[in-house]
């Protein structure tokens, strides 16, 4: 029997943790679900190296950078973990840690529709003053997703 | 001695080439803190927006602080670094000797022995904070303070463009719902 294909995105903010614990709570015991925990990073922008003295000193700076990115991918495994710990399949949870090219929503909205998830479980915190900014990731990923089933953590 | 002063015109031509190559607020605000980072050779930076309805400041981009720290609680401007809302910036030099912190012990167990916070202002109201923490104690020159309020005046005309236009765009959406509907048929 195919199993339930669920897709986790993961920025590590509280509400997040709400929808993990959320996905342990009601999937933790199924041997029929695979989950994936998904988070978009914003790359280390590139610097036009044909200028000036301080690039080199930037340039330096950079691998900081990348050391806390990769921190950040070794928290997203610490995730993957506690699943595991909590009744998942070590093979049945994936950990995906993508590159971004555009917004959070789209990169969650492209993966959902190529891989053909059939439940996303996303956190939602009400009244935030970042949607006016950034737009609201869960309107975003609500209005354009058909055919799957959106659980929304608040 | 001296304080260095580590901002200088190449170091704002990365960052505001950095700014302009991105039409997408969430991958320019955090371009915008990885290059102070990596500029001022410090520990972290975060963006903030200013809720107005509940008085916190709420994280847009953020680089070198650990989750643990960033959901340490909400930040209230009227505790948070007392004056964000005063329009001024602030220096914690040592975060061991300030009572100006709202999670002290926080701070001081992330490792962070230093922040700048300097205020994000449109049309002389504050829409939200830049946050910069040293890993030690830190003498930021005047100068570099001049810098950093002259980027955040142009971080907060990039989020009021950013604003309208997704205001825009919900209307036009929202127009797009509603078009099928009748408006069309009104029209005969």
């Amino acid at each position: 029997m195919a199993k339930l294909k669920l897709l986790l995105p993961y920025n590590f903010t509280s509400f997040d943790h709400k929808a993990l614990d959320f996905v342990i709570a009601t999937f933790g015991n199924s041997k029929n679900v695979a989950v994936t925990i998904f988070n978009a990073y914003t790359p280390i922008p590139q610097i036009d190296t044909s200028a000036t003295s301080i690039t080199g000193k930037l340039k330096g700076s950079l691998s900081y950078l990348s050391q806390k990115i990769s921190e950040q991918e070794a928290e997203l495994q610490t995730i993957k973990d506690k699943l595991v710990e909590n009744g998942f399949e070590d093979s049945a949870v994936d950990a995906v840690f993508q590159s971004r090219k555009k917004d959070v929503a789209s990169e969650i909205i492209d993966l959902a529709t190529a891989q053909k998830y059939d439940v996303i479980v996303i956190s939602h915190k009400p009244g935030k003053a970042t949607r006016f900014f950034t737009g609201s990731r869960y309107n975003k990923v609500i209005s354009a997703l058909k055919d799957l089933t959106v659980c929304v953590v608040t | 001695m001296p304080v260095e002063e580590k901002i200088d015109i190449d170091i704002f031509k990365v960052v505001f080439r950095a700014i302009a190559q991105s039409d997408n607020l969430e991958i320019m605000t955090n371009h915008l803190t990885q290059l102070l980072v990596a500029a001022l050779e410090i520990k972290g930076c975060t963006l903030f927006a200013l809720n107005p309805d509940t008085e916190e400041l709420e994280v847009l981009a953020s680089i070198g602080l650990s989750s643990k720290y960033l959901n340490k609680g909400p930040l209230l401007t009227g505790k948070s670094i007392g004056a964000t809302l005063k329009k001024k910036p602030i220096v914690i030099r040592d975060v061991t000797k300030t009572d100006q912190l709202q999670y002290p012990d926080d701070a001081k167990k992330e490792g962070i022995g230093a922040i700048v916070s300097v205020p994000i202002q449109f049309y002389d109201k504050v829409i939200g904070a830049l946050r910069l923490y040293h890993h030690e104690a830190w003498e930021i020159s005047d100068k570099d303070i001049d810098s950093l309020l002259v980027l955040a005046e142009n971080i907060g005309l990039a989020m009021t463009y950013t604003r309208m236009l997704n205001a825009f765009n919900t209307i036009k959406y929202a127009m797009q719902e509603i078009q099928p509907l009748g408006l069309e048929a009104s029209e005969g």
